[in-house]
């Protein structure tokens, strides 16, 4: 095995502890968060220590609060954990954290450390069959219980209520004290919760408010809003019931735009979007998972897999890169990095070394003396850059970015690290990463070498046809004297506006005439208005106007009346936006073409009542 | 005529201004033991985190004329330490002595400013106060000049005692060291300067 590169300067600060009682730990990344529980800017570790002893009779879970590494307090957990979030639900000051956390079918919050609600994710209908199961049980022989649990059985084990799984587990002579204790509870079958993140509604400050993202065993993906306890999202991994999800990752805001990436212990991952409630699947594994990332920058999904690979998939299941691993990762982890404005990927493989990933290029690797089981990367105490890891035997190992850290992929060993023929190609791309050429523009360029010519000469043609199409256009827009102002060089220039008062069906259009050159006056001028009989009624279409004296706007009004059915008092079929139009046309007097046609848009007619 | 030479660069001493650096990482309370050098009538109530560098001019602290820059201890700050160290004369470092965690950060960030060329091949007294001497989990000065290996610090003068900013146990007594260290200094300098210019001659 190599030994950490650059061994003198390390990336990262070891925190010594070594006068100190090392406080021990058994847990997982997801049951591990960071969290300013006191609100006094000190941001503490909280950890479920999760004992699996076999002394005990059975595991169980404290939560633990630790101040820099010394354990500060501790409280019981009624269960074991899936996961542990912290998350701020509401902007009110001081702003107080919530500790979010998951059991079974529940998700219990505390606040201050105190409990403050219990969340149960609602339960599903369970089978007939397990009912009248249920039913039977107490009330029949003990010699017919087998009979009736082997029918249990036969249900698919994960449809089965938490009670009957428990029931099918237990040895004969307990079954019958089982019976008699849960008789009449209710056999619901509310899927476990099995990943949970946080997913922030906005992306405005420091500390936004959040929801929670619920994962459960069944295959459903819900979002929880932690302020009414509601249900604000409910969706399906995938069509396939037997789909059990077994992590999850979030990216985004709730109430912009967000994604969920849930993968299967089957080794599918399935991506949900906000808009669409059914997960579609990006891509399928042989082997299981052993994390998943969605990062933030580049949006793509980051699989760590059993046959110790890293994998890199765009959104779309395109595997972009994938990296062989010398021992099987048994974490993942994501290190935003902001001030460098980078996100690392840290795994930590069996054995004990943690490596550092930029996209596909390792940057930094430190080796433990035993197994890495689970990572925290986050703001810890006053630090913003702490990396947690808590090793297999239950040490707490703490690390703190060096300020001056930066992280380089190393041209040199890349290529060391890749043989043969692609050497060049790749030290290249992490000089500067050029988007890879797709076989159409590779095709699109050799023909354009070849046929220079043609491609030269029809384009020249495009080019020329559309400037044909604009000077057309422009003089039909002179010769139609589409405009407000008019065009006709031997008159005064005259300019006209219109507004129309009124919310119908009784309008009043206003029109204003304005003579816009200084010495010549703009005289005989008309006023015709011309509109669609079916829609509009205009009692007067003429106006014949006085002299309009240079700089003296001049005003006119028409009454129009919208044409309503006497029936339903609603406007024709035949009136759209798009012709409910008025022309106005400015003539001079003697003369056929008018000096301005406009087309006053009309608005939309209120019934008449 | 030695001492004579001697009383007058003392005197001079006097006229010239002393420039001290604050530093440390951001909570350690750099601010509020500056704040309690001021005179009362100027003191805050309430000491908010620094941003960028805050200059205070003290005109009579033991004696002398003393300018202190009170640098920001955040982490994005953190960079702006190595500008000031080519015009300082005496360095205040303080450590946070209940935050445990991070000494392996401070011990970082000192070991990169004693690193500096600015500062590696001059004489500039240091002075470390081991801060928050209140707190119940503070270490004493003697674990902290440990957990920081001080004794490696061979070629620049050192001192560490343990202060309260808030009531401003300690503070005095530290001070008036790193004063008369940088008077040490200054004579020390100016006589090598002296024996250099007569060397040109």
């Amino acid at each position: 095995m190599r030994r950490p590169m650059a061994a003198s300067a390390p990336n990262w600060l070891h925190v010594d502890t070594e006068d100190e009682v090392r406080p021990q730990l058994t847990t997982l990344s997801s049951c591990m968060t960071l969290s300013d529980v006191q609100c006094d800017g000190y941001v503490r570790l909280l950890a479920a220590d999760i004992s699996l002893d076999d002394a005990a009779e059975e595991p169980s879970a404290t939560l633990k609060v630790f101040r820099g590494l010394k354990l500060k307090q501790e409280q019981p957990l009624p269960g074991i954990p899936t996961a542990i979030e912290s998350l701020y639900i509401d902007e009110s000051e001081p702003k107080t954290p919530v500790i979010a956390v998951a059991i079974a079918e529940s998700v219990l919050f505390y606040r201050h450390l105190k409990p403050y609600f219990k969340y149960t994710i609602p339960a599903q209908d369970s089978e007939d069959l397990e009912l009248e199961v249920w039913r039977k049980l107490p009330v029949m022989k003990q010699d017919a219980h087998p009979a009736l649990l082997e029918s249990l059985q036969n249900i698919d084990h994960a449809k089965l209520s938490r009670k009957s799984q428990r029931l099918l587990q237990l040895s004969e002579e307990e079954r019958e004290a089982f019976i008699t204790t849960h008789r009449d509870s209710a056999v619901g079958r509310g899927g476990s919760i099995v990943a949970m993140c946080c997913l922030k509604r906005i992306s405005s400050d420091a500390n936004p408010p959040s929801h929670l993202v619920l994962a459960t065993d069944s295959g459903s993906v819900l979002i929880l809003e932690p302020q009414g306890f509601n249900l604000v999202f409910e969706g399906k991994t995938c069509a396939d019931e037997t789909a059990v999800p077994s992590l999850i990752s979030v990216q985004g805001t709730y109430e912009t735009d967000f994604c969920i990436v849930v993968a299967t212990r089957n080794g599918g991952v399935y991506l949900l979007r906000k808009t669409q409630s059914e997960g579609q699947e990006i891509f399928k594994l042989g082997t299981p998972l052993t994390g998943l990332l969605l990062l933030p920058i580049d949006q793509t999904i980051i699989a760590s897999t059993m046959d110790n690979r890293y994998l890199c998939y765009s959104k779309r299941g395109k595997l972009l890169y994938q990296v062989p691993l010398q021992e099987l990762p048994v974490c993942i982890l994501p290190l935003p990095m902001t001030h460098l404005g980078l996100t690392l990927v840290a795994i930590a493989l069996k054995g004990g070394v943690v490596k550092f990933y930029l996209q596909r290029y390792l940057v930094d690797e430190f080796a433990l003396s035993e197994t890495v089981d689970a990572m925290l990367y986050g703001r810890m105490g006053m630090e913003d850059h702490v990396l947690t890891l808590v090793t297999q035997s239950g040490d707490i190992v703490v690390k703190i970015l060096r300020r001056v850290s930066r992280f380089d992929p190393k041209p040199g060993d890349l290529g060391n690290k890749r043989s043969g023929s692609d050497h060049s190609s790749i030290v290249d791309a992490s000089i500067l990463d050029k988007p890879k050429k797709s076989s159409i523009f590779v095709e699109q360029a050799a023909r354009e070498k070849q046929q220079a010519k043609a491609t030269y000469g029809s384009f020249q043609v495009e080019l020329w046809r559309l400037r044909l199409t604009a000077a057309r256009a422009t003089i039909d827009a002179i010769n139609s004297s589409e405009s407000t102002i008019s065009g006709d060089l031997t008159h005064a220039p005259v300019k006209l506006s219109a507004e129309v008062c009124g919310s119908g069906p009784a309008f009043r259009l206003y029109l204003t005439v304005q003579n816009l050159s200084t010495f010549k006056m703009a005289s005989n001028l008309v006023v015709l208005l011309h509109a669609d009989r079916r829609h509009y009624t205009v009692p007067q279409t003429l106006a014949r106007l006085p002299s309009v004296l240079p700089g003296v706007p001049l005003r006119v009004d028409f009454e129009v009346v919208a044409v309503l059915d006497p029936m339903d008092k609603l406007p024709p079929a035949s009136l759209s936006p798009d012709n409910s139009q008025i022309r106005v046309m400015l003539m001079k007097a003697g003369q056929a073409k008018p000096l301005i046609a406009a087309a006053v848009s009309m608005p939309q007619s209120e019934a008449a009542f | 005529m030695g001492m004579l030479h001697n009383l007058a660069d003392l005197i001079k001493i006097k006229k010239d201004k002393m420039t001290i650096l604050v530093l440390g990482l951001n909570n350690s309370g750099k601010s509020s033991i500056i704040n309690h050098f001021k005179k009362s009538s100027e003191q805050t109530s309430i000491v908010v985190p620094t941003v960028g560098f805050m200059v205070e001019q003290f005109y009579s602290m033991a004696g002398v004329s003393i300018k202190a820059i009170d640098m920001s201890g955040a982490t994005r700050y953190r960079n702006l330490w190595e500008h000031q160290l080519k015009n300082c004369h005496g360095i205040i470092y303080v450590i946070d002595s209940s935050d445990r965690m991070r000494f392996v950060v401070v011990k970082d960030e000192l070991d990169l400013v004693l690193q500096h060329p600015d500062l590696c091949n001059r004489i500039v007294p240091i002075l470390f106060y081991g801060n928050k001497s209140d707190m119940e989990d503070s270490l004493s000065s003697v674990k902290i000049a440990a957990a920081l290996r001080l004794e490696n610090i061979k070629e620049k003068p050192w001192h560490i005692c343990s202060s309260n900013a808030i009531s401003g146990e300690g503070l005095g007594e530290g001070v008036q060291w790193l004063i008369q260290q940088m008077r040490f200094a200054m004579l020390n300098n100016k006589d090598a300067a002296k024996a250099r210019s007569k060397h040109s001659k």
